[in-house]
């Protein structure tokens, strides 16, 4: 046994295993070994994306697979670009995203930097602010209507408690003032606990030393809020910018359950709007034109913002 | 500028005792220096002093004042950390700069940046200014970190192995630098090292802790002459005191259970024989190990020695240092 160990090793020792594959190189077998992955890109991917681009120089249909397909050139984006509903949805989508960012961001921290205090219980707390996040959307979604209901729902009833108003008075979904806000309540509520641990997170990475040596260079508390907390989960605080920010520049389920892109077409974002386009009016090359559009624009922010990103953390 | 009193002073971390009713006056503009093994609370007194942590039990005055509940700020203390602490998402320069830019103190930029460069100059880090702090060695670390306690003018220093990571060369002109910036600014120094020749030359008094307690604090010379017990005296000296049975030698007192014995208390060439058994050039000294009745002794001798391993060197004590059972000196 020892003597067949031995002869085994040596002879491992004597040839390199990687080459020993039946001749080929090690570059080739690192080849094999990542080619499913390449392949599935490709398909998954870079092929949709370009078929998308060709499909949006032409008037193809995707409900009327037998008529004739022609080439328009960049007619569709000249239309889009034009279009009023299409700067609609652009508004209502950046007025969500904003909004959203502004909010998670300000009570996501805030609450990470309570939570961040060593307290009793703090880490029962964490789990119950998380709930929300492991919630389905659609779910999410389908019980705030309730929760909007001018009649019964809690929100009212609450807002009403509050505010002294007649709960029955005003319907967040119904009212065109108020519906593009109830969306971005309802996200803030859904998505506010992962911005929150992302700057936990970012928080617990900033050692209590650093805070000592603050302390005794006679920084006061406010200070070193902005010369330490801040800069040092800044890059945290960014990512998680980042990850909100495209989840919500794409948002469907919830806001579909919630509203359905209405009262009319307050709530109507683009990825909804898009949908319609193109599989409710089947105009597949216009649709197609309008995606390639989103996508250019989200891709663009978000190269920009990975370069600021970056900038930050290398500081 | 301000002498620090440590009355009764305790601290429990869980069961151990880090810090068991220490009693300690640091005169006002002294230098001294905490030895003690790994783990016997020189860090923890440090901490108290600075306010960064309470005690369980006793009091801290600075200046006569007492300071219970005062922050690091309200007591003018400045703490050099034994893990640097440095400010990570700054340069070099920015961390010089954090103490002075307090809004309270408007120090004129001018100023902060004369005192930077000056403190730079003395650590020897200004070529160092404008790297970021993480990106430095180990030892420019270090003298970043003093460098943040040396910008202000604090009536206490306290200063946590600030020298353990430098070269032969840098830790012996800091040495000097540190010394002279004490001296000159009249402050009191408090701090932690395992250097014997920082202790020495640094030192106007020495506290020696074992297991949270202060068994000893007195002059460097006190310590190293008359110390209170085997523990205290293996503190300091270089080689170590060899401590060997009473009754090895003859003459020593009845309740005598162990002698020890520096190198001046081994006088050479009288007494009884012993075997050389390794001769060491250290260059400033010249160490021999010498076996004594299957005892080893460590002692010194002129550099330019003739001996060699396996020679003959008749030894006997001289005035040496007697120890109790319980390792405590008899007078
Ligand atoms: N935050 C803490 N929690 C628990 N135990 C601690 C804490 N700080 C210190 N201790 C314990 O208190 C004792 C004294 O620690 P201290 O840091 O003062 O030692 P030290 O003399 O500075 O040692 P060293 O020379 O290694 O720095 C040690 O036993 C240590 O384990
Ligand atoms: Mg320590």
């Amino acid at each position: 046994m020892t003597d067949e160990t031995t002869a085994r090793t040596s002879a491992a020792s004597r040839r390199p295993p990687a080459r020993a594959i039946k001749g080929l190189s090690d570059r080739a077998v690192g080849w094999i070994f990542v080619a499913p992955t390449i392949f599935l890109l490709l398909a998954i991917n870079i092929f949709p994306l370009i078929w998308t681009i060709r499909l949006s120089l032409t008037n193809y249909r995707a409900n009327r697979t037998t008529a004739e397909v022609s080439w328009v050139g960049l007619r569709n984006y000249e239309r889009i670009l034009t279009d009023p509903d299409i700067w609609n949805a652009m508004q209502a989508t950046a007025h969500f995203v904003i909004w959203t960012l502004v909010l998670q961001v300000l009570i996501g921290f805030t609450l990470a930097y309570l939570i961040n205090k060593k307290f009793k219980g703090n880490d029962l707390w964490t789990t119950i602010i998380v709930l929300p996040m492991m919630l389905s959307p659609a779910v999410v979604g389908n019980f705030w209507t309730f929760l909007y209901q001018p009649q019964i729902g809690l929100f009212n009833y609450f807002v009403g408690f509050l505010t002294g108003a007649d709960p029955s008075s005003f319907s967040m979904i119904g009212d065109v003032a108020l519906a593009p806000w109830a969306i971005v309540i309802v996200d803030t509520w859904m998505w506010t606990p992962f911005v929150m641990l992302i700057c936990l997170a970012g928080l617990r990475s900033i050692p209590d030393s650093i805070y000592e040596a603050a302390e005794c260079d006679r920084a006061s508390k406010w200070r070193q809020f902005w010369t330490i907390t801040i800069p040092m989960a800044l890059p945290f605080l960014m990512l998680a910018v980042l990850f909100r920010g495209i989840e919500n520049f794409k948002m469907f389920d919830l806001v579909v359950q919630l509203t359905g892109g209405g009262p009319g077409s307050v709530t109507e974002l683009t990825s909804i709007n898009l949908k319609r386009e193109a599989f409710e009016k089947w105009r597949t090359g216009y649709a197609s034109a309008y995606a390639v559009i989103l996508f250019v624009t989200v891709f663009g922010l978000a190269s920009i913002y990975v370069k600021a990103l970056n900038k930050v953390k290398e500081r | 500028m301000a002498e620090v009193r440590l009355s009764g002073l305790s601290k429990m971390f869980g069961t151990t005792a880090a810090l068991d009713n220490i009693d300690l006056t640091v005169p006002d503009g002294s230098f001294v220096v905490l030895l003690g093994p790994t783990g016997a609370g020189k860090t923890t007194i440090l901490r108290m002093v600075s306010g960064l942590d309470t005690p369980d039990n006793g009091d801290v005055y600075i200046g006569g004042k007492p300071m219970a509940g005062l922050t690091p700020a309200q007591r003018d203390v400045t703490m050099v950390f034994q893990q640097y602490s440095l400010y990570p998402h700054m340069n070099v320069r920015q961390n010089l700069e954090f103490p002075l830019k307090s809004p309270l103190l408007r120090t004129p930029q001018a100023e902060i940046d004369r005192k930077v460069n000056e403190v730079a100059e003395i650590l020897q880090i200004s070529h160092k200014l404008d790297n970021k702090a993480t990106a430095l060695s180990g030892g420019e670390m270090q003298r970043v970190s003093i460098g943040r306690a040396l910008v202000r003018n604090p009536s206490v220093y306290l200063m946590d192995e600030p020298l353990s990571s430098l070269d032969a060369k840098l830790r012996s002109d800091l040495r000097i630098e540190l010394k002279n910036i004490q001296a000159n600014s009249g402050a009191t120094l408090i701090y932690v090292t395992h250097d014997q020749v920082e202790a020495m030359t640094m030192a106007t008094h020495v506290g020696v802790l074992d297991h949270g307690r202060l068994v000893q604090f007195g002059t460097p010379r006190q310590i190293y002459e008359d110390p209170v017990s085997i523990y205290a005296a293996s503190r300091l000296g270089q080689p170590r005191i060899n401590v060997v049975p009473a009754d090895l030698f003859g003459g020593a007192p009845t309740a005598a259970r162990s002698i020890g014995l520096r190198p001046e208390h081994i006088l050479q060439g009288e007494g009884e024989d012993s075997t050389v058994n390794r001769v060491e050039h250290l260059g400033d000294q010249t160490r021999l190990h010498l076996d004594y009745k299957g005892h080893d002794l460590i002692t010194v001798t002129d550099p330019h020695t003739e001996l060699q391993r396996g020679d003959r060197l008749p030894i006997r004590p001289n005035n040496p240092l007697y120890f109790d059972a319980s390792g405590a000196r008899l007078a």
